[in-house]
């Protein structure tokens, strides 16, 4: 995490530069500019330099164009010369439910998606099993199910040891490190390894000479090489290694921990100044010791004014109670040569009686990435130098903040939108950029937002029973407008060759009730304790594994505990696995919450019949499938084990779609008339395939759609 | 002079250069919206990262040759603040040192030429050169019609601070002669009227008015600056060592430039 990462790019043009700056040097100055003092020659020589590169490399450009084209020419005549389209812009909404567009669309709220209702087609977009993101979008880019894409959920278990892991990706310091007394210096970067399995459906978009522009489509880090461009999202980890650590300085004293997602840091007072610090990554120096980098600031509380002026390292800047910074940019050293570059945003929540900051996770410095977060890694830069620093972590929007009451509902909005107006920017600049060709960008904002204030939405919620009805505001209802708005304008930039596609990874349910099966499982004699213990710690502290048939964490996967696959396995595999796992169907099936009479759980699926690939061995035995209003409890989700199987959700994190996946489709818009009654996201990759006139590798699960004869067919238009 | 006083013109160069590069950065970073030349920086940078990121689609290669030229003269402009105040006190500077730095004293035994330049041709014929001891003339005088212009060989014998007269009619004009070594103050011409040339040409008064005499002009040779292994005129030397020292001094003190 701590050595830069250089872009190859910039190592091949190193000598072009020196070579250009000692041409500059000799052959450009006159007498003049150097009786103008240095303060000429700096903007001469900055702006001939840029000039001048610019020149290099329209010569270059002028001389490898021929050659270029004709490679193009032979590439794409295998694409375009059977495609239907020149352009396919999809949108992803994550999150965005059908019956609350439908509903919104009946309201008037949505007039651009009530015209592609209108002129093309609105369908429900049947989602994966389970019903969550980084499953769901693994699926629409690379066309097939989760048994050979290998992702299951946010989290997999290690079968060593009953801990989780981050699914998608794995992140190791490097390989070798020469130890020199008590420190350790680490001998090359970060090792990163990508666990999604599959193709995405721009490799092959790209191999075919068709250019691709990727935005934050979940489940992209690390970023794989193809033809094209790529924005990593979802997944993306902060500075600290983590999906996002938020960090809460205060003058109060408080022993109390966050559950998750953030960290208490005292703010001590020096004189008339407080200073406090910003956690980074563990020191890379220190061996593994678990010793952390920090970045301290200072800070000038001005009460009377309501407002503090803050110093972070050379950035000095003054936020009034209410108000977040810009990006600042965050340097963790830890001796001479290792360094980490991260970005983050404070907030001032209070300044009189006490002093209370909120810093963003740090995220990965878009303009110095220290891991890839982008294809290729200047893109990333490009992105950074046009727009400025933007968001970089997978969740950026932090909603454990908001859950712990460390944000209130209007700085995370505020939070939301900002990043979301820099997606947009990038949307924007894509478009432009990819006049023939893909370009694909997910915006997370609609899902945050629906999680976090879904308790207004709902009758009776219990996070938002003491607000009265007429006071609640209309968030999501704003939220769908606002999208819709976006939607508008991106019709604006198209033209009638393009085709637009508006998609959703799943939709959204109330999250009222929360289930701990793992409590079930225990009442229920599947899951033991220890000897005199009632309830468990997180990660199963406490439990007895040996007399332990079934186990659940993570947000859908139920789990037997095999022999000879969990390290304390007891079931045997076989017969008594398929025995107990039918049995357990049968008693969850329909498993109904006390307080309501209502179904907690509306479906159990059995893996082995949902999944078919070879990554099935690493999924879940059963998924469960939550009814409408339930989701797994946030202790279950953490494998701990508690006395109560249903209880109210009080948090802000009031909505949710990790349920029955038959009750939370997505999606789907479409500029044009599309003939399929059932589509499902599996189908997207294979549809724009064939849209682009590509063969269709055989190991896709999704069926294209039929889409309608409106598209115009281009193929003569748009070959080179 | 021996080798330290070789050494001593290039060791004030050097001086001179990394204390106006500082000068300068400092300058540059109270004079200008530092937030907006590093936004131009950035955008230049960006629409240079379009070309190579985007390589294969030419109109977004066109575009961004545009942009790169648009986002440069954005640059050039926020640039020209600061210039504008350093500029004045920068010439003035640099004019003061070019008369230290710029050239060196004539030699012993070594021939120069001292030139009157006439209001006209007619008045050629009256003028005649008047040496010091000290100074000896080496050639007859040689009129130059076309130019006005009259020119007269002269040999110095020994290293001193002379003065020679130029006369014309009944009157004499002075001109000043520095024969020797080291850094005196040169003044290669001495000038009637011309205000501005003066300021920046000639060290020495003004010639009256109301005479024959526009210029009196001794060509002193040029100073070459050992440094590097390499002989420098003086003023390319200071342009590469403050660009150098302003970019080094920019980077410790945080200043976008």
């Amino acid at each position: 995490m701590t050595c830069g990462h250089k872009s190859s790019q910039i190592e091949q043009t190193r000598p072009l530069v020196y070579l250009a700056l000692l041409g500059l040097i000799l052959l450009w100055p006159l007498p003049s500019h150097a009786y103008a003092g240095p303060g000429a020659g700096f903007a001469v020589l900055s702006s001939f330099w840029t000039l001048f590169v610019a020149f290099l490399y329209s010569v270059y450009a002028f001389f490898v164009w021929p050659f270029r084209q004709l490679f193009r020419l032979l590439r794409r005549r295998k694409a375009y010369g059977k495609a239907q389209i020149k352009r396919a812009v999809i949108l992803g909404f994550d999150g965005m439910d059908p019956e609350l567009t439908e509903r919104f669309i009946a309201e008037g709220r949505l007039p651009n998606l009530a015209r592609l209702r209108q002129q093309g087609t609105f369908r429900k977009l049947r989602t994966t099993y389970p019903a969550i993101s980084p499953v769901a979008w693994s699926t629409f880019m690379t066309g097939v199910n989760p048994g050979k894409h290998n992702i299951y959920d946010f989290l997999a278990r290690d079968l060593s040891n009953y801990l989780p892991y981050l699914s998608s990706a794995e992140i190791k310091g490097p390989k070798h490190s020469w130890k020199i007394g008590k420190y350790n210096i680490p001998l090359g970067g970060a090792r990163i390894r990508g666990m999604r399995r599959g193709t995405p459906f721009w490799h092959w978009l790209g191999e075919a000479g068709i250019f691709c522009s990727v935005l934050r489509v979940p489940v992209t880090f690390p970023p794989e090489e193809f033809s094209g461009v790529l924005l990593s999202g979802m997944c993306v980890p902060d500075l600290k290694g983590s999906q996002g650590t938020f960090c809460f300085c205060s003058t109060r004293p408080s022993g109390e921990k966050f559950r998750e997602g953030g960290v208490r840091v005292p703010i001590e007072r020096r004189g008339s100044r407080y200073t406090s610090y910003v956690p980074g990554p563990e020191d890379p120096l220190a061996g593994g010791s678990g010793s952390e980098l920090r970045v301290n600031f200072q800070i000038d509380p001005e009460p009377r004014t309501n407002q503090a002026r803050l110093t972070v390292d050379s950035e000095t800047f003054t936020l009034k109670v209410g108000d977040y910074s810009a990006w600042i940019p965050i340097k963790f050293k830890s001796g001479i040569g290792f360094s980490a570059h991260g970005i983050c945003r404070f907030y001032l929540k209070e300044v009189s009686p006490e002093i209370e900051i909120y810093v963003t996770p740090v995220n990965i410095d878009p303009a110095r990435p220290d891991l890839p977060i982008s294809h290729p890694v200047t893109y990333s830069i490009y992105l950074a130098k046009l727009f400025g620093p933007y968001a970089t972590l997978g969740l950026a929007e932090d909603t454990w903040a908001l859950n712990e009451k460390v944000l209130d509902d209007q700085a995370f909005l505020a939070q939301c939108y900002a990043n979301h107006e820099d997606r947009e920017r990038m949307l924007f600049d894509a478009l432009e950029k990819t006049q023939q060709g893909l370009c694909a960008c997910v915006f997370d904002t609609t899902d945050r937002v629906q999680h976090m204030f879904w308790r207004y939405l709902d009758e009776d919620h219990p996070a938002a029973r003491g607000v009265p009805r007429d006071q609640r505001p209309s968030v999501i209802q704003d939220l769908y407008a606002r999208m819709d708005e976006l939607i508008g304008r991106v019709m604006k930039q198209i033209d009638d060759h393009t085709l637009l596609m508006i998609v959703s990874d799943h939709g959204f349910k109330s999250f009222a009730r929360c289930v701990n099966l793992n409590a079930w499982l225990h009442q229920n004699g599947y899951l033991a304790l220890k000897s005199g213990k009632t309830e468990s710690g997180d990660w199963f502290d406490d439990v007895d594994w040996s007399r332990t048939r079934a186990y659940t964490m993570g947000l859908n996967g139920l789990y037997v505990n095999l022999k000879g696959r969990e390290r304390e396995g007891i079931v045997e595999p076989g017969a008594e696995a398929d025995s107990l796992k039918d049995e357990l169907r049968r008693k969850l099936d329909g498993l109904s919450d006390p307080a309501s009479g209502r179904a907690g759980i509306t479906g159990v699926f059995d893996c082995d019949a949902v999944y078919a690939g070879p990554y099935v061995d690493n999924a879940p035995d059963l998924l469960v499938g939550y009814g409408d209003g339930f989701r797994a409890s946030w202790d279950s989700v953490m494998g701990k084990v508690t006395s109560q199987i249903f209880e109210d959700n009080l948090k802000a994190w009031s909505g949710d779609h990790c349920i029955d996946p038959r009750l939370v489709p997505g999606v789907l818009f479409c500029n044009q008339k599309i003939s399929d009654e059932k589509p499902a996201i599996v189908d997207v990759a294979p549809t724009i395939l064939k849209l682009f006139g590509l063969a269709l590798p055989r190991h896709l699960d999704g069926k294209p759609w039929t889409v309608g004869a409106a598209i115009h067919a281009t193929s003569a238009a748009t070959a080179p | 002079m021996g080798s330290l006083g070789m050494n001593i013109p290039s060791g004030i160069v050097v001086g001179i250069s990394l204390v106006i590069g500082l000068v300068m950065v400092i300058v540059f970073a109270y004079t200008s919206d530092q937030k907006a030349i590093h936004i131009a920086k950035d955008h230049l940078k960006a629409h240079l990262l379009a070309l190579r990121l985007f390589q294969d689609q030419i109109q977004v290669v066109l575009r961004s040759y545009g942009r790169i030229v648009l986002a440069t003269g954005s640059y050039l402009r926020l640039a020209f603040k600061p210039l504008l105040f350093v500029i004045v006190p920068m010439t003035f500077l640099i004019v003061q040192l070019d008369r230290y730095l710029g050239s060196v004293p004539l030699s012993t035994g070594q021939a120069f030429l001292v030139k009157a330049r006439m209001d006209n041709a007619d008045s050629l014929n009256q003028a005649s050169l008047q040496l010091p001891d000290g100074l000896t003339s080496s050639a007859p005088a040689v009129h130059v019609p076309a130019e006005s212009e009259v020119a007269w060989r002269v040999v110095a014998e020994k290293a001193g601070e002379y003065v020679v007269h130029v006369q014309v009619a009944d009157q004499l004009f002075a001109k000043r002669v520095i024969v020797g070594s080291g850094m005196p103050r040169l003044s290669s011409v001495r000038l009637r009227g011309k205000f501005w040339e003066r300021i920046f040409v000639s060290a020495e008064p003004a010639l009256p008015d109301n005479n024959f005499v526009g210029a009196i002009d001794v060509q002193y040779p040029a100073r070459n600056i050992a440094f590097a292994g390499v002989e420098w005129n003086w003023i390319w030397l200071f342009f590469i060592l403050s660009l150098a020292a302003g970019f080094l001094f920019k980077s410790i003190l945080g200043i976008e430039i």
